[in-house]
């Protein structure tokens, strides 16, 4: 009762947490994996920038995307990255991509009763040489998906993938099936169209589209020689391999 | 001698367990059981000396930074000649709205860290991208212990030949534009800022970029009921850290004159 | 959990080329228990003219009536059949008459209004439940599912679809967003109105 007096004490509580907006999604092919974030950073109804990350290369064949409280997010992705260092000098390889699935829900656990605010899509290319998306909720809850969307405007993507990408209500022509995976450029249309829409109907969607594309090891990058403003980021072009893509979103 | 290392430190109390009965991790504590001060300690539950906006944009030859001399007592002018930007090092200013008592300590963490850094004499210096590293740190940190500095801080700063320009909160949310301003400036002045200089930061000339804030300080001065008509500005160039001195915005108040609610009543 | 969700359920429009789809899924509810799988929330209001009215459900019962109601006085009064657009005035003011206790419902209208040439141009709208306007050029949503609504049908909806294409897309958009919606689903119904007929479907869907 806020009526200045002094016959009831107030406490006000300091909140830890704050919501910072943007969407993330992560789509796997047979031997390649799509990940993708807008790059909005909000709070309320203010763009804090139209620039900061929530994608991150991880390896050569892992990438993480991090969305919802923006320090949480960003100080989890700098712990794993180190984890991921620590393990290189131990082992001298790059942590596997199942390996780190498990670490991120080991991690985030860790922090049951005061959780990184965050979720995590995990995409990459498995030891067996296929495409894989993990999925996280912010206490590690995980499971290995071909489809994910999250954050600000998942409830607009997440039932347009399941359509476009599992084929859901939707009979396959007689005597066929649907494919199990889309080839590249499919997934990358419908990633774009994906954003395209959210941005176009969430406010805190929008500004820029970073797409990252890991390849398998020896699979040819077929499919992404007609993107504008591709960029490798691998560091070896014998291995698995990852781009970035990056396009504008709508800015209103 | 006591032999048992949980005992080291405490005071002596030979009449009470002199043959320590009790499992070495259930030592009793000689010391007083209840702290009389114990409730007593604070954390900041809310900020109580506060300055408001801090303004900042990148131009052609660097940064530029601009704070109000500030800091209410809730709705009491109460300090007008307060600095709230501080370089730290030779290639960073630093700008601070919120708790002014909280970004003194601060102010004092940042010349401890630099002057150990000179103590290690061999010629390395901190720059800007290294100063918001650890304010992040060290502001996620606190916020983590849910004891918050209660800031939204400003880093800028130019150091081999590359601006840098980034925010970081009492949260630890941190992250960098073109054009950047905390509190009210945040709703007021950044569509001005993001309009004259997002896309045009490698041409925008100092006399533009000082113009700019200023008007954007005049503005937050009409509207802002925290701010003061009295600022600084700082800049960070490849000729190093320059904060000005006080520099008065002038005001034009005839337009009310003749408006009911604005001023002092005639009738 | 706010009063618009207590009984679930949600409905689309869309515009064609020469033709207007509205959707809606079967489900009443009592919060997360299924109650019916045969509710209809669409109801034609003339031949040209359908409303779709997702929300509480006695209310959907309750201004079904009003508007049959209101819609027949008009239809003595005038001498005429109402246009869509007049239609949806009338929604709007009739919610609004209600302003400070509404009906926990929002409408959505679609019909085909008859243009001075005499041919016949698609139109939808759709009001929150105190009666404020939204007209659109492509689609309407309202409902438990709106957000989820949203997204499918910015993704699938594209200008100058054929009616058979028009259903097809409605179709999809309606289905793939109550399957991710609790309170939404438990089979759906469409009608495609055209110039000369109104084609209705009723759709299995999933009824988990």
């Amino acid at each position: 009762m806020p009526d200045g007096s002094f016959s009831h004490p107030q406490q006000r509580q300091f909140n830890p947490y704050s919501d910072n907006g943007g969407t993330i999604l992560a789509i796997a092919g047979a031997d390649f994996t799509v990940i993708a974030g807008d790059t909005r950073q909000s709070e309320g109804y203010s763009i804090q920038t139209r620039y900061a990350p929530k994608v991150f290369r991880l390896t050569d064949r892992a990438v993480l995307a991090v969305n919802g409280f923006a320090a949480d997010g960003n100080m989890f992705v700098k712990k794993v990255k180190q984890r991921l260092e620590w393990y290189r000098h131990a082992h001298a390889k790059d942590m596997p991509l199942r390996a780190i699935a498990r670490l991120i829900q080991t991690m985030l656990y860790a922090q049951r009763f005061f959780p990184y605010y965050v979720y995590n899509i995990l995409g990459g290319i498995e030891e067996d040489g296929s495409g894989a998306v993990y999925s996280f909720d912010p206490v590690g809850s995980y499971e290995r998906e071909a489809c994910r969307a999250a954050g600000a405007a998942q409830s607009l993507v997440q039932p347009f993938l399941d359509n476009q990408i599992y084929f859901k209500n939707q009979a396959a022509a007689p005597n066929q099936s649907h494919p199990a995976h889309l080839p590249l450029p499919d997934v990358l249309s419908i990633v774009i169209d994906s954003f395209t829409s959210a941005t176009e109907r969430h406010i805190e969607v929008g500004d820029g589209l970073e797409i990252y594309v890991v390849l398998a090891k020896g699979r040819s990058a077929q499919g992404l020689e007609g993107a504008r403003g591709i960029q490798e980021l691998s560091t070896k072009s014998d291995g698995d391999r990852v781009f970035v893509i990056r396009r504008e979103l709508k800015k209103d | 001698m006591d032999h048992f290392p949980t005992n080291w430190g405490r005071p002596r109390n030979d009449a009470y367990d002199a043959y320590n009965t009790y499992p070495l991790h259930q030592r009793p504590s000689n010391a007083p059981t209840h702290d009389k001060f114990a409730d007593a300690v604070q954390r900041t539950q809310q900020p109580i000396v506060t300055g408001t906006s801090v303004l900042a944009i990148m131009y052609k030859d660097g940064i530029m930074m601009a704070a109000d001399n500030l800091a209410s007592y809730g709705s009491l002018a109460r300090f007008k000649s307060i600095q709230r930007l501080h370089a730290v090092g030779s290639n960073t200013v630093l700008g601070a709205s919120g708790d002014m008592s909280d970004f003194q300590h601060i102010q004092s963490l940042l010349d401890a860290l630099v002057t150990e850094e000179f103590t290690h004499q061999d010629a390395n210096t901190l720059g800007p991208a290294e100063i918001h590293e650890y304010l992040a740190r060290v502001m996620y940190a606190r916020r983590s212990k849910m004891n918050p500095l209660w800031n939204a801080l400003l880093v800028g700063g130019f150091k081999d030949g590359k601006r840098f320009l980034a925010y970081v909160d009492l949260l630890g949310v941190t992250y960098t534009a073109p054009s950047l301003a905390t509190g009210y400036g945040a709703h007021i002045a950044i569509p001005l800022l993001r309009q004259a200089v997002d896309g045009r930061q490698d041409t925008l000339t100092e006399e533009e970029a000082r113009k700019l804030l200023h008007d954007c300080m005049r503005v937050l001065f009409y509207r802002d009921a925290r701010s003061l008509d009295k600022y600084q500005v700082a800049t960070v160039t490849d000729a190093g850290v320059d904060i000005s001195d006080t520099i008065k915005i002038d005001t034009t108040w005839d337009f009310a004159e003749g408006i009911r609610g604005y001023g002092a009543q005639t009738q | 959990m706010s009063i618009m969700q207590y009984n679930g359920g949600s409905v689309i429009a869309m515009v064609g080329k020469d033709c207007v789809a509205i959707a809606s899924d079967l489900r009443l509810g009592s919060q997360a228990m299924g109650i019916s799988s045969h509710f209809e929330k669409i109801f034609p209001m003339t031949d040209r003219v359908y409303v779709g009215l997702p929300g509480l459900a006695t209310d959907v019962t309750t201004l079904h009536h009003q508007f049959r109601y209101r819609l027949n006085m008009y239809t003595i009064k005038e001498e005429r059949e109402i246009e869509p657009e007049t239609f949806a005035h009338l929604v709007s003011s009739t919610l609004y008459e209600k302003r400070f206790g509404p009906y926990f419902i929002e409408p959505v209208i679609a019909g085909l209004q008859k243009t001075a040439s005499g041919d016949f141009k698609p139109y939808i709208a759709a009001t929150d439940l105190i009666g404020c306007l939204n007209f659109a050029k492509d689609f309407v949503v309202a409902g438990t599912a709106s957000d989820k609504l949203f997204g499918v049908a910015e993704g699938l909806w594209e200008p100058d679809l054929e009616p058979e294409d028009l259903f097809e897309t409605i179709a999809q958009t309606l289905l793939n967003a109550v399957d991710r919606d609790a309170y939404s689903g438990w089979g759906a119904v469409v009608y495609v109105l055209t110039k000369d007929k109104v084609i209705k479907r009723e759709l299995k869907g999933r009824m988990d």
